[in-house]
């Protein structure tokens, strides 16, 4: 127990450099990277809590997604903020002083408020428990996900719609390049897809068992896109292209068709308890597909198609 | 202390990091890096402090699972945002908050 | 079987859900008319459960028939069905002045993106658990911040910047409060959290309502946290601004009215004084900014900052009787109505004239006289002149802070409304004025929707002092 303990405060002293590092760091390429540094740390710290799933969305999701979203931001913004205003005021340094000293208050009584806290009157996992047999699947994170607490899942899937649509409406960026043609990234790539694919459905179809789902295997199979299009052996969606955009909605247009259906059989998303485990499998195919192309549409729409060149490794990249 | 509780804490911690990133930081980058710690930090109190006596809970796992993807969903317009800000002005930073008023103020 | 199937307050989340997601699916500049008939279906079935409400009292909806604190509650009490009518009913006028607003090309987006906001707002009214209103919040407020920067233009792209910035930092404060409740109590059901949390509560949950309190504050943009409103609805397309201005930030008001009555209700008449206080400088300042700007959408942006802070002057009042509930949810109905007219009655005379400054309306009431009517119509209910919406919130607001002692609040709501007179007085007055450089607004009419969308607004804000009864009623239910 001791040691488990040591490793939790190893980690979690980890975990606070990591994060400290990210915001500090002079040069912005570092501190993205040391972003990514730390959600690897904290897909050990879900693992530490007993939260598999959530360690399987970290880092593929957290991490991963999140980190190729941020060197590809980065390749186009600035890669150092190097005019660090020295002329800052006496007014902002005080500024500056009063919200670090009230944020350092509140993490401090935070954590004190935390050490004191009583016994909670209420615990979820036993009732988790009890109807999981009525749920459909056997893993309870999934039973809550799809089953108990659905309609939150609903609403997510729509997030992530949404979020896509507001990416066409603000205006995409244009498409890169990609590796160069002589490395050995498509090779490699086309040896890792398969063997996505096959974790992709292995993910989807354990799900209802042990730690995995829909979003793990969507994120998994978005990142195998992601890898597609930079070894060029998938080109850029463009915002016209009609066949992303149905795809993406259709997973999510099943959800909802299968959600109002349910009204008829007594209310939203209230699955007949015999058949919950072929819908629920259901909406997580579909999902699986529809997030995929989802997450990937956030790397791979551009708004102009590549143009096959390979241009130098320092030329710039956007056009004001 | 439990595991629980010290993730708990450190939660609170990175969230206090990343609020002061957001209200503190230019860079349009590191401010979307500093949002997205604050969401951890939320994310581990919502789970380490429900299970501060060792029982893992299912619910809160399901929450942060929910709460990574509408995160991602974040950066990614976020990200959309400051590219097309970039493209249009060159800048990657927006001015700080407190000052920015309309453009004839 | 069939009874179950048609459930008012379920379709009014699924419907907009579906109608964005087919507007998506056909492609840039595609789905108003979707949009309009899916609204107006909305419209239907929000009339439907006030009706039903306001005979049988609250309904529920348990999703997944997994009752709490297990499972999902959504709940329909005479504040939703209030809040659902205001947003179905300015949504659809809005969607027709968009219609006809909008060149192709101009916002290709956008309905869509209305869908999304639409179906958020419905969600969060009707949501009983405080993550899934989470979850509500980042759909309002992404698809808030994907319409503001649809126009493209970078002052429009920096304005959506902040206004994220800000929505997140809000929503991320909103995430942490509600993992300190759950860690509190074991659940984040509203009404479950309101049995538990008394008196006794401790520093957790303390903290967890500053934390809350504060996020929403940010997203209502009450003063000193609205920095990022006068941007973002000053620089937005005309019916973005008037969405947003007029549903949006109630949408997070609404929110705090929840907390306020409900989890928190034995904690927060302790600082009730807090957002009173804000809520009269907002007033103030945000009068002052409108009456200084000399440009006209950042005016109309400046009064939403001040507007807003009238509702946070109910707080004190809420401990006893009704009339200060009333009056705060009176002046959300009066000033979404008025607002919206305003915005896209401005957005239609910028659009003729081509001149965004105040200046450029001079003169304009002979060529576009039922946009400038629609304009004074929608100043007499900020104003709070009777017969007008606006005037009977004031009215409600002023009698209860007067026989509850609190004559400060009665004092700041008439100052208010002075202040009011002058930035509204500002437009009219050139509005009304012979342009003696010449006609230079050019000859064409604008369409007949940009009128009269604008005028029906103005005119419903009006009619509402005349017709508040049924709105009253439906509060009768809500504890205060």
């Amino acid at each position: 127990m001791n040691l488990a303990l040591a490793f939790d405060v190893l980690l979690a002293a980890a975990l606070l450099w990591s994060a400290w590092r990210t915001l500090s760091t002079a040069q912005i390429d570092r501190a993205v990277v040391m972003f990514i540094v730390f959600g690897l740390l904290l897909t050990l710290a879900w693992a530490r809590l007993a939260a598999p799933d959530i360690a399987l969305a970290e880092a593929a999701i957290g991490a991963g997604l999140t980190g190729a979203l941020l060197l590809d931001g980065l390749a186009a913004l600035k890669r150092t903020d190097a005019r660090r205003p020295a002329r800052r005021t006496a007014g902002k340094v005080m500024v500056r002083i009063a919200v670090i000293s009230v944020l350092g208050l509140l993490a401090g009584t935070l954590v004190t408020a935390l050490i004191s806290l009583p016994p909670a009157p209420i615990r979820l996992p036993a009732a988790v428990a009890g109807d999981l047999a009525n749920s459909g699947v056997s893993h309870p994170v999934t039973a809550v996900l799809l089953n108990f607490r659905g309609y939150d899942t609903l609403l997510e899937v729509a997030v992530l719609l949404l979020a896509l649509v507001g990416m066409l409406a603000v205006g995409l960026p244009p498409a890169h390049p990609g590796i160069s043609r002589n490395s050995m990234l498509p090779t490699l790539a086309r040896y890792a897809l398969p063997l996505m694919v096959l974790a992709a459905v292995y993910l989807l179809w354990a799900g209802a068992h042990r730690p995995g789902g829909a979003f793990q295997a969507a994120a998994v199979l978005a990142a195998g896109g992601v890898l597609l299009n930079l070894s060029r052996l998938q080109a850029h969606w463009l915002p016209a292209s009609r066949a992303p955009r149905l795809a993406i909605a259709g997973g999510f247009l099943l959800f909802l068709a299968i959600a109002a259906a349910l009204l008829a059989h007594g209310g939203l998303l209230r699955y007949p308890p015999e058949q919950a485990g072929l819908l629920i499998v259901l909406i997580e195919s579909g999902l699986t597909v529809s997030l995929a192309v989802n997450l990937a549409a956030f790397f791979l729409l551009r708004s102009t198609p590549e143009n096959g060149q390979i241009p130098p490794a320092t030329a710039p990249r956007e056009s004001p | 202390m439990s595991s629980g509780l010290l993730y708990a804490a450190t939660g609170c911690v990175i969230f206090a990091l990343g609020l002061g990133g957001v209200m503190l930081l230019d860079h349009l980058l590191r401010r979307i890096l500093a949002f997205n710690l604050m969401g951890s930090g939320a994310f581990l109190v919502l789970v380490g402090l429900a299970q501060r006596d060792g029982t893992p809970d299912p619910v809160p796992q399901a929450m942060v699972l929910t709460g990574i993807v509408v995160a991602v969903a974040a950066t990614a317009l976020a990200l959309t945002l400051a590219r097309r800000w970039h493209a249009l002005t060159g800048r990657d930073e927006i001015g700080a908050a407190g000052k920015q008023r309309g453009p004839d103020d | 079987m069939t009874d179950t199937f048609f459930v008012p307050l379920v379709w009014l989340i699924l419907l907009p859900l579906l109608w964005a997601t087919l507007a998506f699916m056909r492609g840039p500049d595609r789905g108003g008319r979707l949009a309009i008939a899916g609204l107006a279906a909305q419209l239907a079935l929000a009339s439907v459960l006030a009706g039903d409400i306001a005979v049988h009292g609250p309904r529920n909806h348990v999703v997944g028939g997994w009752p709490e604190p297990l499972g999902i509650a959504l709940v329909a009490d005479g504040l939703s069905a209030v809040m659902l009518l205001l947003t179905q009913g300015v949504t659809l006028v809005l969607a027709i002045y968009a219609r006809s607003y909008f060149k192709p090309g101009a916002s290709p987006w956008f309905w869509p993106l209305a869908g999304f906001l639409v179906a958020g707002m419905n969600a969060l009214f009707l949501s009983g658990d405080l993550f899934n209103l989470y979850v509500t919040l980042e759909l309002v407020g992404l698809a808030a911040v994907g319409l503001v920067a649809a126009g493209g233009t970078a002052e429009q792209i920096a304005a959506a910047l902040r206004y994220l910035l800000a929505t997140l930092v809000g929503s991320g404060a909103y995430l942490f409060g509600v993992a300190l409740l759950y860690g509190s109590y074991g659940t984040v059901s509203a009404s479950l959290l309101g049995e538990l949390v008394g008196n006794d509560a401790p520093l957790a949950v303390w903290l967890a309502g500053g934390l809350m309190l504060g996020g929403l504050l940010l997203k209502t943009a009450l003063f000193p946290l609205h920095f990022w409103l006068p941007p973002a609805h000053g620089g937005a397309p005309a019916p973005v601004s008037a969405l947003l201005s007029a549903l949006v930030v109630k949408a997070s008001f609404f929110l705090i009215l929840r907390l306020w009555l409900g989890p928190f209700a034995s904690l927060a008449p302790q600082i009730a004084w807090l957002p009173a206080l804000l809520g009269a400088s907002a007033i103030l300042w945000g009068s002052w900014m409108a009456i200084k700007t000399d440009r006209l959408k950042m005016l109309v942006a400046y009064s939403t900052v001040a507007q807003i802070g009238y509702l946070f002057l109910i707080f004190p009042l809420l401990g006893s009787g009704k009339l200060a509930l009333q009056a705060g949810v009176l002046h959300v109905v009066a000033h979404g109505l008025a607002k919206a007219a305003m915005f896209i009655a401005a957005g239609t005379l910028i659009k003729i004239s081509g001149n965004e400054r105040v200046l450029g309306v001079t003169g304009t009431a002979d060529r576009l006289p039922v946009t400038v009517f629609a304009f004074a119509l929608a100043g007499v209910s900020l104003m709070g002149l009777p017969p007008s919406g606006g005037f009977l919130a004031k009215w409600l607001l002023i009698s209860t802070a007067l026989a509850q002692g609190q004559v400060w609040i009665a004092g700041v709501a008439i100052g208010g409304g002075l202040l009011a007179a002058v930035y509204v007085f500002r437009v009219l007055r050139l509005a009304f004025r012979f342009s003696t450089a010449g006609d230079t607004i050019p000859p064409a009419r604008p369409a007949a929707q940009l009128e009269w969308t604008a005028f029906a607004l103005a005119a419903a804000s009006i009619a509402l002092g005349l017709f508040a009864m049924p709105v009253v009623s439906l509060l009768e239910g809500v504890a205060p």
